[in-house]
């Protein structure tokens, strides 16, 4: 009567059976969608560029247009014919002009008086909420234009042009907040599904039904083979589709993905761990937030400008993160290898841990 | 109903609270946001230059900068630490002024001005470190400015910077985590583990353990509202029309709060109602972050008239007049929950 039933075939009903559980489960139906759309909308709201220029209006135009000549990269000069005009462009008063927050306004005869040295005053018009160190920084260039033009050479000498930028010059390649904000978003749909996994635990495991499945044919094994290898598709299959439908899937698709692999079985394994440690539901939840938390600071700190500190490079989702961006700008596996490798140190680790508390609860009478 | 037992249920909350991990979510939970939120927006979108320097002499130039608000100065202690830094982009720029360098700029020998940038700095920021220090040079060289400048200042900054429109957003926070997560789960926990319905067979009745439940949420959703304005910067000099404003917002959040906790069968039911009805709740701080969408859309939502006056108060810095028709809706809105609560609550015998 007995027909042999192979393991595969018994982590295949485990999983269908899970899957049916889940899909009945109001809760996460609701959220694994909700996420989804949330955190799409949020990419999609996030800035695409990065605004590096400062906009200024010079009056009169005639001056505007000549010291456009001495202008900066980060310097954007709109020209207004006089200085009415550019005050009441500052003030929001004019709906033909570009939005204006500063406006230099010059005396007629500025450049021929400063050629000849003869002194002057230029009016700047700054709207309240310009932030200090611009207002100051205008005040200077306005001197320094003049010093310029008055043939006051500099008192210092400067550097050669090539030994002023220290590491890759990215002006006017400035990573826009959307694409900083993508690991984090990815990141957060899997720790979600990890708490989905971590719940449909923690519920077998409240009911005693995981235990109940011991007196069957099935084995402790497949049970956690089952439970680790749903959760990771999930995971997965939801970072997948938030790197679909955001389009992120250029650079080196093939180490994004992997990465993004890494990082379901990452949580897989932390969803493992809080479903077998959570008392209840809501324990499970908390448990969860405190690997969260922690989690996220890698792709927090890439909101950052700089490196990040020593600590945060060995957090276990340090190394995921940073493949996912090297993999993003197209970085191969060679030069990610580091980064995948203690990626997959951690991901063992954290895999082993939740296994072990999970085969705890599920063969503790 | 008896004060005094629902003043005995309410300590035996606020003695058994702190073991709950949604009362600690409730106190912690606004103060990692605060400080996230406005770090990253703040930090995303506001960028600051920040300067580096290594000064070998106690140069004019640096105690200049010191002084200059809006610009961050960090001292390095040599310059390959400093030009480490500027190529990680720690700080955008990075200034190095050996011994004498003042004196030398004093002589006309024309000293060499090392001024880096890190390649990710912004072109704004790069602009904005250059010409400061290249005026501050000229200051330190005495050379006599060819031009007089005037600043005018335009606009009553009526506009809002990013941050303080932030404010809404996480002192709506702070009351819904306290108010509604705290008042709900509670609710619900007891009802769950049996422990309300020991409780409704000994003379404690109904009204009053929703009234303790409610006063649990109360008294944490000011608390903590009161802290995440602090953290922001901005109590405000009318107290009184803060805390009013404060007390409504709290007293909104625990009825929708106990609203959840009779609508919800369990924890996890409780759970999906809050994480699918929160984005209602919390729809007015977007026409904040927004101020040129159509305003009249935050008024369908009932935390607006709350949230409202605690942002003309703490923020614009209204007076409890000013804000009080706004204010009167809100209260409408409480006293409008009141018999809906009740008749809900009678119904699911909680």
């Amino acid at each position: 009567m007995n027909r042999p039933v192979s393991r595969l075939a018994i982590i295949a009903a485990i999983i269908r059976k899970d899957l049916l559980e889940f899909s009945r489960d109001r809760l996460w139906m609701i959220l694994t969608p909700l996420t989804l759309v949330m955190f799409t909308a949020i990419f999609w709201l996030m800035p695409y560029q990065v605004e590096e220029t400062v906009t200024v209006g010079v009056a009169p135009g005639a001056l505007g247009r000549a010291l456009e000549l001495l202008g900066s990269p980060g310097l954007r000069l709109v020209a207004f014919a006089s200085e009415a005009e550019l005050a009441a462009a500052v003030a929001g008063e004019q709906p033909d002009a570009p939005p204006l927050s500063i406006g230099l306004a010059f005396p007629e005869d500025f450049l021929l008086r400063a050629a000849r040295g003869q002194p002057a005053t230029v009016r700047v018009y700054v709207d309240a909420l310009v932030p200090p160190e611009v207002r100051h920084a205008m005040t200077s260039a306005v001197r320094e234009v003049a010093y310029t033009l008055s043939g006051a050479p500099l008192p210092v000498s400067l550097l050669a042009a090539e030994e002023v930028v220290l590491g890759t010059d990215r002006m006017g390649q400035q990573i826009p907040p959307r694409e900083r904000f993508r690991p984090l978003l990815v990141f957060l749909v899997l720790m979600v599904e990890a708490l989905a996994l971590a719940s449909l635990i923690a519920a077998e495991v409240s009911s005693r039904t995981i235990a109940a499945l011991l007196v069957t044919p099935v084995r402790s094994a497949d049970i956690l083979a089952a439970k680790g290898l749903l959760g990771t598709v999930l995971a997965f299959a939801q970072a997948f589709l938030l790197l679909l439908v955001t389009h992120s899937l250029g650079g080196n698709t093939a180490a994004l993905l992997l990465a993004v692999l890494l990082g379901a079985l990452l949580v897989s394994g932390i969803g493992l761990y809080t479903g077998a440690a959570g008392k209840d539901f809501i324990g499970t939840l908390f448990l969860g937030a405190l690997f969260m938390f922690p989690l996220m600071i890698p792709a927090f700190a890439l909101l950052f400008p700089g490196t990040a500190s020593a600590w945060v490079q060995v957090l276990p989702s340090y190394g995921i993160i940073q493949a996912m961006v090297g993999a993003s700008h197209g970085q191969g596996f060679v030069e990610l290898a580091g980064y995948f490798t203690s990626a997959a140190l951690w991901v063992v680790a954290v895999f082993a841990l939740g296994w072990l508390a999970l085969q705890r609860k599920v063969t503790s009478p | 109903m008896s004060l005094s037992r629902t003043m005995a249920l309410l300590r035996k909350d606020l003695q058994l609270g702190p073991r709950s991990p949604i009362f600690l979510w409730a106190l912690v939970l606004p103060v990692v946001i605060t400080l996230l939120i406005q770090g990253v927006f703040g930090g995303l979108f506001e960028p600051r230059p920040r300067l580096g320097v290594v000064d070998g002499g106690a140069s004019a130039i640096t105690a200049a900068l010191q002084e200059l608000p809006g610009i961050q100065l960090v001292r390095y202690p040599d310059a390959a630490e400093l030009k480490r830094r500027v190529e990680s982009h720690n700080v955008d720029a990075g200034l190095v002024l050996k011994p004498g360098f003042d004196e030398a700029v004093r002589a006309g020998e024309r000293p060499l001005l090392e001024l880096y940038f890190s390649g990710e700095s912004l072109a704004s920021n790069r602009l904005i470190l250059a010409v400061t220090t290249l005026d501050l040079v000229r200051a330190v060289a005495g050379q006599p400015s060819p031009v007089a400048v005037e600043v005018v200042q335009l606009g009553d900054g009526a506009a809002l910077p990013l941050a303080d429109r932030l404010v809404p957003l996480l002192v709506l926070y702070a009351l819904l985590v306290a108010g509604v997560f705290v008042t709900s789960f509670s609710l619900v926990e007891e009802r769950e583990t049996g422990t309300l319905s020991a409780l409704l067979v000994t003379p404690v009745a109904l009204p009053e353990v929703l009234l303790a439940k409610s006063g649990l949420g109360l008294l944490l959703a000011v608390l903590m509202a009161v802290v995440t304005l602090a953290l922001n910067g901005v109590l405000t000099s009318q107290p009184a029309a803060l805390l009013l404003a404060l007390l409504v917002g709290a007293v909104m959040s625990v009825e929708i709060g106990l609203l959840y906790a009779v609508l919800a069968k369990d924890i996890k039911a409780l759970y999906t109602l809050i994480k699918s009805l929160n984005l209602f709740l919390l729809a007015p701080v977007i026409f904040y972050l927004f101020p040129d969408w159509p305003q009249w859309i935050a008024k369908l939502f009932p935390t607006y008239w709350f949230l409202d006056p605690i942002f003309q108060v703490a923020i614009r810095g209204a007076s409890l007049t000013e804000v009080a028709g706004t204010l009167l809706v809100a209260v409408f809105i409480c006293l409008a929950l009141v018999p809906v609560l009740w008749l809900l609550a009678r119904r699911a015998a909680v």
